[in-house]
């Protein structure tokens, strides 16, 4: 199968307002993708629905992820099947270590491949390497999951979740997110140390400035629940000399 | 005297414990799913610098009924008091919790400190907590809080994004919920008796 993702006239509403009007995107493997657009274009509304959101409604198209039909499937069989979704707030979870949330994670998604449990040595390992690939203080592995973090701890413990779970396909949603630099960095290096001819990613922004660390090969426009254009790096140049309004 | 209003809660009624000066009571409760009980606990503070430590846990899971009350009575000075009831109820369980601090005119440099949390399972679930301070005594520092609430969607819903199966995602968070009143040694029997609610 060459095509990871194929989202085919995608509409989805919150409420009774439609959001969404036919969102239409193919993905290859290995690619990473951008989807650029203005605010209230519906960035946030398609992560939503890539994520399995309850309070959005599919109202009609379809998503393929790797042949399979991503819609009818729950969140925790999204991620056994190989996506990430970034959040662009990650939310806090009081009481949860870093290392007890990863180690659930990691043996469920075990336990869906058919794999034995990973020991606990092993998983230490594998926790103490990728905290150091994004550079994580050790002593965040016993810290609450985002209690307390900064705007660029949280950022990083996203990208080192990533790391953790080796995705195929990842979702970064940096909407809006006013990142500094730094936290930029973290971002880009993440993604960059994870390109290989079978993973793949999707960065949903409205923020050039992210795209000059990553490197998109494919650049998609959304603007009001569509995608208006689709190019390549050329776009982002585009979009930074005279804006949205010229798709 | 200058008592004003000041009642002895305790009249009438024999103190389950009474704690002397230098000595510290300790108590954990943990009542698990299926059991009913009224859960009564009168303690006297009589000596100087007496302490007490109450921990308690519920889990309740069908049509359990169950009842704190819990009166901790400071007469003497430089007493210290902690107390922490978190619990869960879910099915058509109904959880009553009656919390009351009392320092005496005579009890000076008192610290009394409870807190009780809540989270409720179901819609049939009911959970009433009445947390009182009655301080007559001028320096003290005391503190009483209580909540109820639910699970946290946003959470749940994260750690599923993460690979975590609904299911474990709410045993992880009731278990942290609970982890500072689980007595040592028997976490495997809170996590099991979670995971029948």
């Amino acid at each position: 199968m060459d095509n990871l993702l194929e989202i085919h006239n995608l509409h989805a509403r919150i409420g009774d307002r439609e959001i969404l009007k036919g969102i239409d995107l193919s993905l290859k493997r290995g690619e990473i993708h951008a989807v650029m657009g203005p605010n209230g274009a519906g960035k946030s509304t398609l992560n939503a629905v890539l994520t399995g959101r309850s309070d959005y409604e599919v109202t009609e198209g379809t998503v393929l992820y790797d042949g399979k039909d991503l819609l009818s499937m729950a969140p925790e069989e999204r991620s056994w099947a190989g996506l990430f979704l970034s959040f662009q707030y990650p939310v806090e979870i009081p009481g949860v270590t870093i290392t007890a949330f990863m180690k659930a994670a990691v043996q469920a998604r075990r336990k869906a491949a058919g794999l034995p449990e990973m020991k606990t040595s092993e998983f230490l390992k594998l926790l103490k390497e990728k905290m150091a690939f994004v550079q994580m203080k050790p002593e965040f592995a016993k810290r609450e999951v985002n209690v307390g973090f900064s705007g660029g701890e949280k950022k990083r413990n996203e990208i080192f979740q990533m790391a953790m779970l080796d995705p195929t396909l990842s979702i970064l949603d940096e909407t809006d997110s006013g990142l500094d630099v730094d936290a930029l960095k973290i971002v880009a290096d993440g993604v960059n140390a994870l390109r290989s001819p079978e993973k793949s990613a999707i960065i949903i922004t409205h923020y050039q400035k992210l795209l000059e660390y990553v490197q998109p090969d494919v650049v998609h426009v959304l603007k009001a629940g569509r995608i208006v254009h689709t190019g390549g790096r050329e776009v982002i140049e585009a979009i930074e000399k005279a804006g949205f309004d010229q798709f | 005297m200058g008592y004003g209003n000041y009642r002895d809660p305790f009249v009438g009624l024999r103190p389950h414990y009474t704690v002397q000066a230098g000595e510290k009571l300790a108590l954990t409760f943990v009542i698990l799913p299926g059991e009913s009980r009224d859960a009564d606990l009168f303690i006297d503070l009589v000596g100087e610098g007496a302490e007490a430590e109450i921990k308690a846990l519920y889990l309740c899971g069908g049509d359990e009924r169950v009842r704190f009350r819990i009166l901790m009575h400071h007469r003497a000075p430089g007493c210290v008091s902690h107390q922490l009831i978190n619990g869960i109820a879910g099915g058509t369980s109904k959880v009553a919790f009656d919390g009351r601090i009392v320092v005496a005119p005579d009890a000076q440099q008192t610290e009394a400190y409870q807190e009780n949390h809540n989270i409720l399972l179901s819609g049939q679930a009911h959970v009433d907590t009445t947390p009182q301070l009655e301080i007559y005594a001028d320096d003290v520092k005391c503190s009483h809080g209580a909540t109820i609430g639910q699970l946290d969607e946003e959470a749940l819903f994260y750690m599923r994004t993460r690979g975590v199966p609904e299911k474990e995602a709410r045993v992880l968070q009731m278990l942290s919920f609970l982890s500072p009143v689980i007595p040592e040694g028997r976490e495997e029997e809170v996590e099991r008796a979670i995971r029948t609610l």
